[in-house]
């Protein structure tokens, strides 16, 4: 039988770099379609070219076996493509029902907006969902997961036959995704097709009854979901058993080298506690924007926390550390902060490996001393880090994502830190560079260093640390061993013990 | 979509460098070259070092100026204050505010003066994250109204003998102020290359934000440079002097504009320090030479002007060019 949707030998570039290479996918009515891959495997790119976002530069997309080009997202919309995009796209100053008839606001006899109408079928829409909001509320007045309820159902009420749900539970509670479910099923029941992306594999176990995984931009297979285990589809994912991809556990951690006490990141925060020991990566886990960035970020002093005190090696921090002089005032006390946006906190691009290596040992001199080349350094970080390039000449913005990221944090172990902050270790990094990250900072903390790390990724976390800490509304919630830390049990702790307004 | 592969293209690369390459050769340049052969086919007599220097030795205020603009403009700041700053120095040794004071006094009082405006620049700039624009044009039109103020209108008077005769010492035919240009330049040069502060300074203005978490002092070397830039004009004001060798309460007014124009052409726009220290030196010599060709195929005044300003006009396009790419 002809599937609902055919998309056939996709390609995209953008600039030189390929994000999709001759992908086909093919969309089924009735059915729940989960669509995973790592970050930057082209899962996002396929799902706007199919909304009309974005134009593909090769390949068909067949509609019930007949060609169709969806040029803009109008278009998509004509043809019964509806997507929720998983960035918040509502205008907080405009009322629910404002957001949600936006471009298409039904009009009276006389050519005005009917108001009347248009919030009655808003205020149906999001019944259907389980809410109970006036459509007159104002978006900015609504908690995050309100919102993202709204944008579904924004989505979903366009009388669609396909709709496309990108990480749709990102902000979502369990009794919130459980609504949410529901209602996936009923647009199942009704025959229409749902493509589900999403990185929680227990959801789209529960959920979806087929699956495609994409790497690298390329199709690595599609089958029914009863084919697969968790543990393969993750294999599928990363290209290899995930049990390559990480390195041992810690051997052993020595005393504690970095201390925080009654630490609260904004005022109303419950108090946190949390040590780092020598030898041992400690990750920080739990959902976007729960505070674990500021917590990170209010050591070297790019966050005001309200209060607590901070020991790194039996020396206190002053708090709050000051915003200029921080990251200088933790590199002299051994602390390297690896910053998350490499491409703007992170690296020079335009300038050579050798000058990004070898800034962290200039910047902690004074301005008169003689800038030594320090080639001895930078070409032993390079070999040790197996940064793949010609030279140390080679300007940054040559080399691949993986390869800058090794760029990256080897300017902070070429400066002889003993403790390493860093925010998403691989973002953007293909698989055997991960692996290659992993064990160099395992490395690091085999020779007694400490790390704390932040990461979106779960899987991550769980098999590079050996210790995690749950963060939820700006306090840490839970702690664990990684050798015994699931999915399941870091989202049951990260979704916190009090339900959101919704 | 940073996991994604290259496309590969050789030929597309090969091009692309190719391209980048002859666009990082600062323009400078090309005109010093294309401003030589000209006057050599057209006037080869004029192509000797006596007459040269003579018409070199006129720009080397500004040449010392731009050391200083190079110096902010990598940075990501700009500077156009350094009009005010040699006024308000012709003004305090022209003037006999001082007295008596012998030469050596004068020259330590100007440079101070030149310091400490630089600093106020780089305080303003960089710690209270003022527009610097704003900020130095400001102060420069502060310096103009104190120098016409303490004038009241009337021209000061003479500068001391010793600043004219230092300035016509010639060694080997050349004139002392293109010696001391080009020994100021290769100071320069051996500073930002060889010293920390010249790290700090191509990190600076690569990328700020990234310089903060590399543990550069992004508002240091910003005040810095701001400094040295006043301490520039300090010593391009005692230049300026020495040459005319009267005061003078209005001229130069031209001068940060044609600093910013040189050093863009040669080779340094904001945050980037292509053309290093030499690029900008090539952009004032071929003011310089602009200025000899146009006179010896006797182009008036109001014409040096025209072409002065498409000069700028020139840098400004280049300018364009090379912060969109």
């Amino acid at each position: 039988m002809e599937p609902l949707i055919r998309m056939s030998n996709i390609s995209k570039a953008f600039d030189s770099n390929v994000a999709l290479d001759d992908v086909s996918l093919e969309l089924a009515s009735g059915s729940v379609h989960a669509l995973v891959g790592e970050n930057g495997a082209g899962k996002s790119t396929l799902m706007k070219i199919l909304a009309g976002v974005v134009q593909p530069d090769g390949g068909s997309i067949h509609r019930n076996g007949k060609a169709v080009h969806m040029r803009t997202p109008k278009e998509a919309l004509e043809y019964g493509v509806s997507t929720v995009f998983q960035e918040l796209s509502l205008l907080p100053n405009l009322s629910i029902a404002e957001n949600m008839y936006l471009g298409k606001e039904p009009v009276t006899k006389l050519g005005r907006v009917d108001c009347a109408t248009m919030e009655s079928l808003t205020a149906n829409a999001i019944a259907e969902l389980g809410l109970d909001l006036d459509p007159t509320t104002l978006v900015s007045e609504l908690s995050i997961a309100e919102r993202q309820f709204v944008e579904i159902a924004h989505g979903i009420t366009a009388d669609a036959d396909v709709v496309i749900l990108d990480e749709p539970t990102a902000a979502l509670n369990a009794a919130d995704v459980e609504t949410l479910n529901r209602h996936i099923r009923s647009l199942r029941d009704r025959g229409k097709a749902i493509v589900y992306i999403s990185h929680r594999m227990e959801e789209i176990f529960e959920i979806c009854d087929t699956v495609s995984v994409l790497k690298d931009g390329r199709n690595v297979d599609s089958c029914p979901l009863s084919e697969v285990t968790q543990q393969s589809l993750i294999a599928m994912m990363v290209g290899r058993d995930i049990n390559d991809l990480f390195p041992n556990k810690s051997v052993g951690t020595g005393e504690s080298v970095l201390t925080i006490k009654d630490f609260q990141v904004s005022p109303e925060a419950e108090p946190l506690e949390l040590s780092v020991h020598k030898g041992e990566i400690v990750g920080l886990a739990g959902l976007e924007g729960q505070g674990q960035r500021e917590l990170l970020r209010s050591l070297v002093g790019q966050h005001q926390p309200h209060a607590g005190s901070v020991t790194i090696n039996s020396t206190s921090l002053p708090i709050p550390v000051p915003q200029t002089g921080g990251i200088r005032l933790l590199q002299s006390m051994g602390v390297g902060f690896v910053p998350e946006d490499r491409k703007d906190e992170g690296l020079f691009l335009e300038l050579p490996i050798g000058f990004n290596t070898s800034i962290g040992l200039h910047s902690s001199k004074s301005e008169l001393s003689w800038a030594q080349g320090h080639h001895k350094t930078v070409a032993e970080t390079m070999s040790s880090m197996a940064v793949k390039a010609p030279s140390a000449d080679s300007l940054v913005s040559s080399l691949s994502g993986g390869n800058q990221q090794k760029v990256l944090l080897g300017r902070y172990l070429a400066s002889e830190v003993e403790i390493l902050l860093i925010e998403e270790p691989t973002r953007g990094v293909d698989v055997g560079a991960k692996a290659e990250i992993y064990q160099l900072l395992r490395d690091f903390t085999d020779s007694g260093g400490a790390i704390i790390v932040l990461s979106r990724e779960t899987i991550e976390l769980i098999g590079l640390c050996d210790r995690l800490c749950v963060v939820h509304d700006n306090t840490i919630v839970s702690e664990m061993p990684a050798a015994e830390a699931t999915e399941h049990k870091i989202l049951d702790a990260a979704l916190g013990t009090q339900t959101s307004a919704a | 979509m940073t996991a994604a592969v290259k496309i590969p293209s050789s030929s597309k690369a090969a091009r692309e460098t190719l391209l980048s390459r002859a666009a990082k050769v600062p323009p400078a340049y090309f005109v010093f070259v294309i401003l030589l052969v000209t006057l050599w086919l057209t006037r080869p007599q004029m192509i000797n070092i006596n007459v040269m220097g003579t018409f070199i030795r006129q720009v080397a205020p500004l040449g010392i100026l731009v050391l200083g603009q190079l110096l902010v403009m990598r940075v990501r700041s700009i500077d156009l204050s350094g009009a005010g700053v040699v006024l308000i120095i012709n003004y305090v040794i022209s003037s006999g505010i001082l007295g008596d004071a012998n030469a050596g006094l004068l020259v330590i009082v100007a440079l101070a003066i030149g310091v400490s405006l630089g600093l106020v620049n780089g305080l303003l700039i960089g710690k209270r994250r003022a527009s610097a624009v704003l900020v130095t044009l400001a102060v420069n039109t502060i310096l103009v109204g104190v120098v016409q103020f303490l004038a009241s209108g009337k021209p000061p008077g003479n500068v001391p003998d010793a600043f004219g005769d230092v300035y016509n010492v010639k060694y080997l035919s050349l004139p002392s102020p293109v010696i001391f240009w080009i020994v100021l330049t290769g100071v320069m040069a051996v500073f930002l290359s060889r010293f920390v502060f010249g790290r700090h300074v191509s990190s600076v203005g690569e990328n700020p934000v990234a310089a903060h978490f590399s543990g550069v002092p992004v508002e240091r070397t910003v005040i810095i440079a701001h400094t040295i830039a006043g301490l520039m004009a300090g010593i391009a004001g005692l230049v300026q002097t020495s040459s005319l060798g009267v005061g003078s309460i209005r001229f130069g007014a031209d001068l940060p504009l044609e600093a910013v124009a040189a050093t863009i052409l040669g080779g340094v726009v904001f945050g980037r320090g292509d053309g290093g220290v030499w690029g900008p030196f090539f952009g004032v010599l071929s003011f310089a030479l602009l200025f000899v060709v146009m006179t010896s195929f006797g182009v008036p005044d109001a014409g040096k002007l025209i072409a002065r300003g498409l000069i700028i006009m020139l840098a400004a396009t280049y300018y364009g060019l090379r912060t969109n790419s």
